[in-house]
């Protein structure tokens, strides 16, 4: 690299680090204490009876428990472990990251002058409909098509055993959803509170850390696509103006950058030669479908379950992001 | 790994981003980097990223009870178990990091600024948003609303001269008029047969430096252009033209003076509330 792309990438790297830390600080923080204080049973009390009505409750339950998409994997396999319908737990899956306070936040930061409210609300929207859509077609399938066998496997090994050793259970079951009413009888004891604060903060350090890896190779490549050091970056302009086409680019661009939903916003503002509905593509994809989601989500879902979520997000969210944008500037 | 030493490493790691996010606010080389609204908030972070590295690094080896139990083996819900190596994660944190302190010059080069709009004639600008920024104006308005120097030149935004091709109202007004601006120093790249024009820029910022966009008018000196070093900020009076070169109109100044300036409180033009 030259001295001159040395400059221009170290610029516009340390400007988009600057900008998004104390976002990912703010979420790892909330996703922390989330995480050892919050017992595991109490989303579950959130959710209503009705199988719908569920679904779209757990779209929104992101605005009350803020995770991001790295930390809502495991909890949701936790979750579901515990009983919670895995309609629900997908939809929260796919919403969390979007439609909560802190994502909402730093991407209304992060467009200021381009439109933030407009950008803001229509990923939070976007991003909520996807997810109450994939959980209504989930609802539809059986657990063998969407879960690990594992999973399913010990779901069915813990239903026959409470089944066996509570029988009274079914009583208080939700009929429609099997929620889990021993909320936190088999996973929960009360620890000291100043273990529990160390707890927190290495549990926010660990989330920090997780995210501030792949924030940083995202602002590296994003830094080398900016400042036209990275070979292709020619190419990705080229794509830009097309109206197809930039929404794929950037959507294949989130995937394989993993950002965090908390600080993509900062990288997308920056890509300005891109059309308004390619960056909410870009911001509506990247938190549902990315490189390092789909190692995790194998810790749950199925291998050909998640090669079909990932078709089915990228067709819509492109599809609804091409229609907005024409609707939106054909408008005005 | 042991889990004192991971705690360890991450600990220096966060502190690490901590030190270099406080150096640059406390230092004011992060107006290069942030628009002003984000300055504090980038401190807050910075202070915040001490706060948890310090405090991990003072409890590393400390017993900690998260009130969970985690008797599935299977279960990857461990509060501290990371995606990747800790090496592998503090190197990945770490390197980029380390490398751009060390490779920043507070600045773009010319092939960036290039890229971000330095040779695009004003009409080219897809930045709307900007255009918001310039007030009507009447020729009256124009001589209250700007100071005069002793020696009879108006005092400009490099904004207002950019902007000012795009609207013939403007053109019409400024045309002739003697003005005085300044900006960064850069060489002309097109349309410079004679060797007797250069480039005066300043960027415009939106959030961040990454987002920044050039904001250039062209500098006529009719004879070999005197020798500033590329991006030195220079003061320069002359009188305002509008030719039309190859289809577009071009805002430029046909300089008298040219000087040596000290850059600005605010080096880039910003976003302002409200628009």
């Amino acid at each position: 690299m030259s001295p001159d792309s040395q400059q221009d990438f170290a610029l516009a790297f340390l400007s988009i680090l600057f900008e998004g830390v104390p976002f990912i600080l703010l979420g790892t923080l909330i996703s922390g204490f989330i995480d050892i204080y919050l017992p595991a049973g109490t989303m579950d009390r959130f959710l209503p009876r009705n199988k719908y009505l569920a679904i779209f409750t757990a779209g929104l339950m992101g605005a009350v428990f803020p995770v991001c998409e790295c930390a809502v994997v495991p909890v949701i396999r936790r979750l579901v472990k515990k009983g919670l319908p895995v309609s629900c737990g997908l939809t929260y899956m796919l919403a969390a990251p979007i439609v909560n306070p802190i994502t909402a936040l730093s991407t209304w930061k992060a467009f200021q002058g381009q439109g933030a409210a407009m950008m803001t609300s229509s990923r939070l929207l976007l991003g909520f409909l996807i997810a109450v859509a994939v959980g209504i077609i989930v609802s539809k399938l059986s657990l063998a098509s969407v879960l690990k066998p594992k999973l399913v496997e010990s779901l069915e090994k813990d239903q026959d055993a409470k089944l066996h050793h509570h029988p009274e259970h079914d009583e208080h079951d939700h009929s429609c959803c099997g929620h889990d009413h021993e909320h936190g009888h088999h996973d929960h004891h009360e620890p000291a509170a100043d273990n529990r604060l160390v707890a927190a903060l290495r549990s926010a350090m660990k989330d920090f850390v997780d995210v501030a890896v792949y924030f940083s190779i995202g602002v590296t490549i994003t830094a080398l696509f900016n400042t036209g050091i990275a070979p292709g970056a020619s190419w990705l302009d080229s794509l830009a103006h097309q109206q197809v086409a930039a929404p794929a680019a950037l959507m294949a661009l989130a995937f394989v950058l993993s950002l965090c939903s908390t600080s993509d916003a900062f990288i997308a503002a920056t890509l300005d030669k891109f059309s308004w509905g390619a960056k909410l593509a870009f911001l509506t994809f990247g938190p549902m479908m990315d490189v390092k989601l789909l190692f995790l989500y194998q810790t749950v879902l199925r291998k050909r379950f998640i090669f079909l979520l990932a078709i089915g997000l990228f067709f819509a969210i492109g599809g609804i992001s091409i229609f907005w944008q024409h609707l939106l500037f054909q408008a005005k | 790994m042991n889990p004192t030493a991971r705690r360890i490493l991450f600990s220096l790691a966060i502190l690490c981003w901590s030190a270099v996010l406080l150096y640059f606010y406390s230092s004011g080389r992060i107006n290069q980097y942030l628009v002003a609204d984000f300055r504090p908030i980038a401190f807050a972070g910075g202070l915040g990223l001490a706060v948890l590295g310090l405090f991990n690094l003072l409890t590393a080896g400390q017993k900690a009870d998260c009130g969970h139990d985690h008797c599935d083996e299977e279960d990857p819900h461990g509060h501290e178990n990371g995606d990747m190596h800790p090496v592998t994660a503090f190197l990945l944190m770490m390197v980029p990091v380390v490398l751009s302190v060390a490779w920043t010059k507070d600045e773009y080069s010319a092939a960036a600024l290039g890229r971000k709009g330095l040779y695009d004639a004003p009409a080219e600008m897809n930045a709307p948003f900007l255009s918001a920024s310039i007030p009507a104006l009447t020729l009256e308005e124009v001589q209250k609303s700007h100071r005069k120097t002793p020696d009879g030149f108006l005092e400009f935004s490099l904004m207002e001269l950019f902007f000012s091709s795009g609207d013939r109202e403007m053109q019409t007004l400024l045309d002739g008029l003697k003005v005085e601006t300044e900006g960064r120093w850069m060489d002309e790249k097109v349309r410079n047969p004679h060797g007797t024009r250069k480039r005066l820029y300043r960027l415009f910022i939106t959030c961040c430096a990454a987002d920044s966009r050039a904001i250039p008018i062209v500098l006529e000196f009719g004879k070999t252009p005197p020798d500033f070093q590329e991006n030195d900020w220079v003061r320069v009076s002359g009188t305002m033209r509008f030719p039309l070169e190859e289809g577009l109109i071009q805002p430029v100044l046909v300089v008298e003076r040219a000087m040596a300036a000290e850059p600005p409180y605010e080096e880039s033009f910003t976003r302002k509330k409200g628009f």
